[in-house]
């Protein structure tokens, strides 16, 4: 039994923890780039299920064009709802930035409540393939793994944008000194809003992998939101590096918890070991004014 | 006296006889005020409003009650407490209402009982919660009858039922039905749970020695919290436990993500049972893309008439009503009809107290069963009075049904595991 459980706390280790970091990885780019706690990021979970579920019962679009063009609907309410509307006009006064953002996610949430109650039975059909298999002793569901190597994938392509390319280096420049950026001729208007329209990708798709084996509801943009803040302070604030290792250290008290004492302590235990990190490593894992 | 004064006497006389005539005849006539207090943007709110309204119609069709029509005062609570109470006041003291139905959850009944025990001596009416679930209201009438005697709960999450009444009989389910002889026991951390988990003093021991003496051993036992989604760890425990059947006592937790982890885990194949909420409802299936194949729950959102008013009501509810049956919309649809014929056994409603009596002891046909109320307590007549089928998530074309099981005089199709029915 000890072996089974040892096994299971490793192989779910890997899997929550990967999809906790596809869930995180838009919330810490924002902080790391734009230094705003984005209290509306629960929105872009929201409008990932309900947009897609709208387009294709309302509109009869197939799956995968009701996709491309939620991702479309996604980047463009980042732009205009949260970039363009608020942070733009309130960079300078953060707690109006923070209620306005928390009231515009209130007020999708409500919206799709309104529109889909749980009563409507919305899913979203992105099951890859169904079934389990086993790892040792260990079963697991296929969509879980796609889920969690989906979250690897796309934090590589992420990392290597920051590492390999010329806009990463600016967006990591600017995420050091916005100012020196400046006067070393980086267009930080320019790529603010490449940030925000990179920002709405890793949940997008995070919710469509997710969603075959996690709750639809209009309510669940509040605990994925918790979810990336929890990982993000871990982590330390914007810094991509610290999310990296909090998703997984998460994941590894998620699963221990779960399979060691029982499964309702695991938010609680989270909670508790990010608390005592903080007190002791102020700032979080990786504290830094730095993306990476 | 003069002819002239004797006959401005008679004519006074005649003036008042006349008025105080004409003024019973109006009382006589006039409709009898029934206050419905909801949280308007809830589902289960709109769907209980629909079913008050609905019997409302009906029983004006008819004639009313004792000949005197009914008016249904709506307000919307919007869930929130403080407006729960002053719109309690409002229709008591200011509308004047015979009975206030609250089909909201049960704080706002809580809430409503005990601003109705401070009002009932000046202004005496009788509540009925008809959504609210636990055991708070009948233990208030348990307490201290004469100062809750006005209130009735028509609920069927009363913990004595469950453990005296459910747990026996879902112990049959699995053991005739399922073959099952090992049990893992997976609670919500609710307060309605809390009796299962730990018992009832006095009443019962827990869910737990309740199945052991019916039979059944209980391998696995363990609390969910409310807000968790992720529950793969606890269905691998259980199959690692060699449970032969998942007993989930839940309502409020994510089913949704429950039933759809359960269906990738490896105790696929065990039976799961759900005691209610959105596994009992329609969109399950679509909710959870079919994954809810074979779960068994307790609902009564099905189309077996157990009564010659179960299929009308559903039919008209949603054809004429334009809500859905939720629970909490048959039990609010059967209260009305209880207090009707209470009221007629009681020869009308000006005498509160002599209602109260009568819908201790009233007993009309409804939509699931029975509709009446315990004659000390004030919680409505559980099973086999009041039916709650057990149903099974069965196929039907492409789309998914539920079927009824158990109770054998309503099932219309047996039991399939669920590895049967993925075939």
């Amino acid at each position: 039994m000890l072996a089974y459980k040892l096994q299971s706390v490793l192989v779910y280790a890997f899997v929550w923890g990967s999809i906790y970091l596809l869930i995180s990885l838009g919330f810490s780019l924002i902080c790391g780039v734009l230094r705003i706690f984005h209290l509306g990021y629960g929105v872009t979970f929201v409008l990932a299920a309900y947009g897609t579920w709208a387009l294709m019962h309302e509109l009869h679009l197939g799956l995968w064009p009701a996709i491309g063009l939620m991702f479309v609907m996604q980047i463009a309410f980042a732009l205009l709802v949260f970039y363009k509307g608020i942070f733009q006009r309130y960079l300078e006064q953060e707690e109006i930035l923070l209620t306005l953002s928390m009231l515009v996610f209130l007020a999708v949430t409500h919206l799709a409540n309104y529109s889909y109650p749980v009563t409507a039975g919305v899913s979203i059909p992105t099951t890859i393939i169904d079934g389990t298999f086993k790892i040792g002793k260990v079963r697991l569901s296929y969509q879980m793994l796609f889920a969690a190597l989906t979250g690897i994938g796309v934090t590589l392509v992420f990392v290597w944008m920051f590492l390999k390319t010329r806009v990463g280096l600016i967006i990591r420049a600017m995420s050091q000194d916005i100012q020196a950026s400046r006067l070393m001729g980086a267009d930080v208007s320019k790529m603010y809003f490449l940030a925000m329209a990179l920002s709405v990708i890793p949940p997008t798709i995070c919710v469509l992998m997710i969603a075959p084996f996690w709750s639809v509801d209009p309510l669940m943009g509040a605990p994925l939101l918790t979810t990336a803040m929890l990982v993000s302070i871990l982590g330390g604030l914007g810094n991509l590096k610290g999310s990296i290792v909090a998703s997984y250290l998460i994941g590894f008290i998620h699963a221990s918890i779960s399979f060691f004492y029982v499964s309702r302590f695991m938010g609680f235990a989270a909670l508790v070991i990010t608390l005592l990190v903080m007190i002791f490593k102020r700032g979080g894992l990786y504290p830094g004014e730095t993306i990476w | 006296m003069n002819r002239k004064k004797s006959g401005v006497v008679v004519s006074v006389v005649l003036f008042f006889v006349l008025a105080c005539s004409t003024g019973a005849m109006a009382q006589a006539n006039a409709p009898i005020k029934i206050g419905f207090m909801g949280n308007l943007s809830a589902a289960f709110s709109l769907s209980a409003k629909g079913a008050a309204q609905m019997a409302v119609d009906e029983m004006n069709s008819a004639g009313g009650i004792a000949g005197r029509p009914l008016e249904l005062i709506v307000e919307d609570t919007k869930g929130e407490i403080p407006k729960a109470v002053e719109l309690y006041k409002k229709l008591v003291m200011t509308d004047k209402v015979t009975a206030v139905v609250i089909g909201e959850k049960v704080e706002m009944a809580v809430a409503g009982m005990e601003i109705g025990a401070e009002l009932f001596k000046e202004f005496p009416h009788i509540m009925f919660s008809t959504i609210g679930s636990g055991d708070v209201i009948w233990h208030h009438v348990r307490d201290n009858y004469e100062k809750y005697k006005f209130g009735f709960q028509t609920y069927y999450s009363v913990s004595t039922n469950y453990l005296n009444i459910w747990g026996p009989l879902n112990a049959q389910v699995f053991k005739e039905l399922a073959g099952a002889k090992n049990v893992a026991l997976v609670y919500e951390d609710m307060e309605w749970t809390k009796p299962l988990r730990k018992g009832l003093k006095d009443v019962s021991p827990p869910l737990k020695e309740v199945y052991a003496q019916n039979g059944l051993k209980v391998v696995y036992e363990t609390t969910l919290s409310t807000d968790q989604k992720m529950f793969t760890s606890v269905f691998e425990e259980i199959a690692a436990m060699e449970a032969d059947v998942i007993d989930a006592t839940v309502g409020y937790i994510d089913e949704g993500a429950l039933i759809k982890q359960w269906e990738q885990s490896s105790a696929r194949d065990l039976p799961l049972y759900i005691w209610g909420g959105l596994a009992g409802m329609p969109p399950a299936w679509k909710v959870t893309e079919g994954k809810c194949l074979g779960v068994l729950v307790g609902s009564s959102m099905i189309r077996v008439p157990i009564t010659e008013k179960t299929i009308p009501f559903m039919d008209n509810l949603v054809g004429k009503y334009k809500v859905g049956p939720i629970f909490g919309s048959h039990t609010t649809y059967d209260t009305l009809y209880g207090f009707k014929k209470a009221a007629e056994n009681a020869g009308g409603v000006d005498n509160i107290e002599g209602l109260i009596k009568s819908l201790e002891n009233v007993e009309e046909v409804a939509v699931l069963g029975t509709i009446g109320w315990n004659a000390k307590l004030h919680y409505n007549l559980p099973y086999p009075k009041y039916v709650t089928p057990i149903v099974q998530w069965q196929k039907e074309g492409d789309q998914g049904a539920m079927k009824v099981i158990f109770p054998a005089e309503y099932a219309n199709a047996k039991y399939m595991s669920p590895a049967e029915l993925r075939k």
